[in-house]
C-alpha cells in the first residue's frame, strides 16, 4: 500500500538528488565553462588546441544518453559512493551529465558581454584571474543563474530516469509502483509532484534573477 | 610623451591578412589632446589600444613615458604602465552590477586595498564630472551622456598622465557630445592630461583637438595641428573630412573672388589677443572687410580680409610687423 509516508520520502528522495547533483553541477560546470570561455578564440586566453579538447569532451559528455550513462559510471559510483542503490548513487552520474550541460550554458553567458569585459578589466591594469572573479561573473549572474535553473530542471528530470533503476525517488515510484503494479493513480501523483517541483526550480531561479537584475 | 616609429600591426584572419596599421610614426606630445580620424576600419581603433597595449604591434617600437618599447615590458610592468593610462570606450563599458560610486571606485578595488582617500578621490571625481547625488545609482538609470561622465571619472580614478578615448561620443547626441567634449577639455586643462581621442566626427575634432592625425587605410595619410588639418590641408582624404564641416578654404576663397586684394592672415600665440586690425584702419584710414575667420581651441586663427587701400602692401606689411602671418600664396 502507498500510503502518504512513502510520497513523502520519494519526493525527499528526488528533492535530495536535484540539489545534491545541481550543487556539484553548477560548481563544476562553473569552472568548465569558464575555462571553455578562457581559451575560446576571442576570450582571455584563446588556446585553439586546449579550446578544442575541451569542446570535444564537452560535447561528448553532451552527447551521452543518460540512462547509459549511469551504466557506464557504475564502476565509478560504486568505489565512490560503495553502492550503486539508492539516492546517493544516482547523483555521481547526475553530475557527470549535467557538467557539460551547464559548462555550455555558461560559456554562452559569459560571451555575451565578454569582449568588451575582457577589455575593461585589461585597460585598467587586472590580471586574468581578477577579470574572471571581479568583472565577468559577477556581470553575467543573471545569464548565470538563469542557465543554473534550466540545469536543475533538466537534473530533476534526469533523476527520474536513474529511479526507474533503482536510485528511488519519484520516478521509482511511478514506474515500479505506478506502472509495474498497474497503480496509475501513483504515477499520477508522482507527476504532479515532479511537476510541482520543477515549477518550484523554475520559480525560484525567476525571483532571484529578478532580484540580481533589480538592483542593476 | 607617446612616440610610434614605424609600428606595424596586422591581423590574420581565416583567410586573410588585414593590416590594421601601416608603418606609422607620429609622436603625441605632452600637455595636448591629440585627435586621430580617419573612416571605420581605418585602423584608428587598433592603433590607440596599442597606446595601453590592448594590441600589441608586429614591428616597429612604441614609447610611452619613459619606456623604449612598450611591447617588451613584462606582465607586471605592463600592468603599472596601464594604470597610468586612463581609457574611455565609445560604448561606456560600466559594470551593469556596480553603482556609480562602485564603478568609478573598481579599478582600484579590483586590484587592492581601497583607503580612504580613494574614497574621497572618487567622491571629488564624481563630482568633477557633474555627477553628485547619483553616487548610489545603477547605469541602467543613467542616460547615456551621464554614463560617459561615470566612463571619464572611472579613467580618471588611478590619476593617470595619460587619458584614450576611443570614439567617446560616438553613441552620443550632438548637445550632449558638445558636453562631454568640454568636459575632457576641462578636466585636461586642470590636470594637466596628454589625452588621445579617436572619433570619425570632424565635429570633435574641430572641438576640442590641439593636434590631429589623419588615418586611412592603417596608414597616417595627414599629421599636424589644427589649423593645419583644417586650413592647409593636401590629402584627398583630409580635405573630405575638413569639408564635412564646411571648411573649404578654396571655396571661402573662390566665393569671394571678385572682391579685390583678398588676403589670408595667420594668427598665432600672442597675436591673437591684440587690436590689430582696428589699429591698423585708424592709422591708415583703409577699409578691410573680414569674409572670414576662425580661432580654434589652440588658440590658433584664420581670416580671410579684403583690403580696400590705394595701397594694400603697406597695409600688409604693418600686418606683418604685429606678427600675423600673410599666406597669400595659398590662393
Amino acid at each position: 500500500m502507498i500510503g502518504i509516508d512513502e510520497y513523502i520520502q520519494a519526493f525527499n528522495e528526488t528533492l535530495y538528488m536535484t540539489f545534491a547533483s545541481t550543487v556539484f553541477v553548477g560548481l563544476f560546470g562553473l569552472a568548465l565553462g569558464v575555462m571553455l570561455f578562457v581559451y575560446a578564440k576571442g576570450g582571455l586566453r584563446p588556446n585553439k588546441r586546449i579550446y578544442s579538447v575541451l569542446s570535444v569532451l564537452t560535447s561528448i559528455g553532451r552527447s551521452i544518453p543518460f540512462l547509459i550513462l549511469i551504466v557506464l559510471l557504475i564502476p565509478v559510483t560504486r568505489i565512490i559512493v560503495g553502492t550503486i542503490l539508492g539516492p546517493s548513487a544516482a547523483v555521481p552520474a547526475l553530475v557527470v551529465g549535467g557538467i557539460p550541460f551547464y559548462a555550455r550554458l555558461v560559456e554562452l553567458a559569459l560571451f555575451e558581454k565578454g569582449h568588451d569585459l575582457k577589455e575593461t578589466g585589461r585597460a585598467f591594469g587586472l590580471t586574468d584571474t581578477r577579470i574572471i572573479i571581479k568583472i565577468l561573473i559577477p556581470e553575467s549572474l543573471p545569464s548565470l543563474v538563469r542557465g543554473l535553473t534550466v540545469t536543475a530542471i533538466a537534473l530533476a528530470g534526469f533523476t527520474s530516469i536513474a529511479g526507474a533503476i533503482g536510485a528511488g525517488g519519484l520516478g521509482d515510484l511511478a514506474y515500479l509502483y505506478g506502472y509495474s503494479r498497474n497503480r496509475p493513480q501513483v504515477t499520477w501523483v508522482a507527476t504532479v509532484l515532479i511537476v510541482a517541483l520543477i515549477l518550484a526550480i523554475q520559480l525560484t531561479g525567476d525571483l532571484t534573477v529578478k532580484k540580481l537584475k533589480k538592483t542593476q | 610623451m607617446i612616440t610610434f616609429n614605424n609600428v606595424y600591426k596586422t591581423f590574420q584572419e581565416k583567410h586573410r591578412t588585414i593590416e590594421a596599421v601601416r608603418d606609422v610614426s607620429l609622436n603625441v606630445k605632452k600637455d595636448t589632446i591629440h585627435g586621430i580620424i580617419g573612416h571605420s576600419g581605418a585602423g584608428k581603433s587598433t592603433l590607440v589600444r596599442l597606446i595601453n597595449q590592448l594590441e600589441k604591434h608586429d614591428q616597429g617600437t612604441l614609447e610611452v613615458f619613459d619606456y623604449t618599447d612598450i611591447r617588451r615590458l613584462n606582465k607586471e610592468s605592463m600592468r603599472m604602465l596601464r594604470k597610468r593610462i586612463g581609457m574611455v570606450f565609445q560604448h561606456f563599458n560600466l559594470l551593469q552590477s556596480k553603482t556609480v560610486y562602485e564603478n568609478v571606485l573598481f579599478p582600484i578595488s579590483a586590484t587592492g586595498k581601497v583607503t580612504e582617500s580613494d574614497r574621497q578621490r572618487a567622491e571629488q571625481l564624481i563630482e568633477d564630472v557633474g555627477l553628485k547625488g547619483n553616487e548610489n545609482t545603477y547605469p541602467t538609470k543613467l542616460s547615456g551622456g551621464m554614463k560617459q561622465r561615470v566612463g571619464i571619472a572611472r579613467a580618471l580614478i588611478n590619476d593617470p598622465a595619460i587619458l584614450l578615448c576611443d570614439e567617446p561620443t560616438s553613441a552620443l547626441d550632438v548637445d550632449t557630445t558638445k558636453h562631454i567634449l568640454d568636459l575632457i577639455r576641462k578636466i585636461k586643462e586642470n590636470r594637466g592630461l596628454t589625452v588621445v581621442l579617436v572619433t570619425h566626427d570632424m565635429h570633435v575634432i574641430k572641438e576640442v583637438c590641439d593636434a590631429v592625425s589623419v588615418m586611412h587605410d592603417g596608414i597616417v595619410v595627414d599629421d599636424g595641428t589644427l589649423d593645419d588639418i583644417l586650413f592647409a590641408a593636401t590629402h584627398p582624404i583630409t580635405k573630405r573630412l575638413t569639408e564635412s564641416i564646411g571648411f573649404n578654404m578654396e571655396r571661402i576663397a573662390s566665393d569671394y573672388s571678385e572682391l579685390p586684394n583678398l588676403t589670408l592672415l595667420r594668427f598665432q600665440g600672442e597675436v591673437t589677443s591684440q587690436k590689430i586690425l582696428s589699429t591698423i584702419i585708424k592709422k591708415t584710414g583703409a577699409s578691410i572687410n573680414i569674409l572670414f575667420a576662425n580661432i580654434t581651441p589652440s588658440k590658433e586663427g584664420l581670416m580671410l580680409i579684403s583690403i580696400e587701400s590705394s595701397d594694400p602692401e603697406a597695409i600688409k606689411a604693418h600686418l606683418r610687423a604685429k606678427g600675423v602671418e600673410i599666406l597669400n600664396d595659398r590662393y
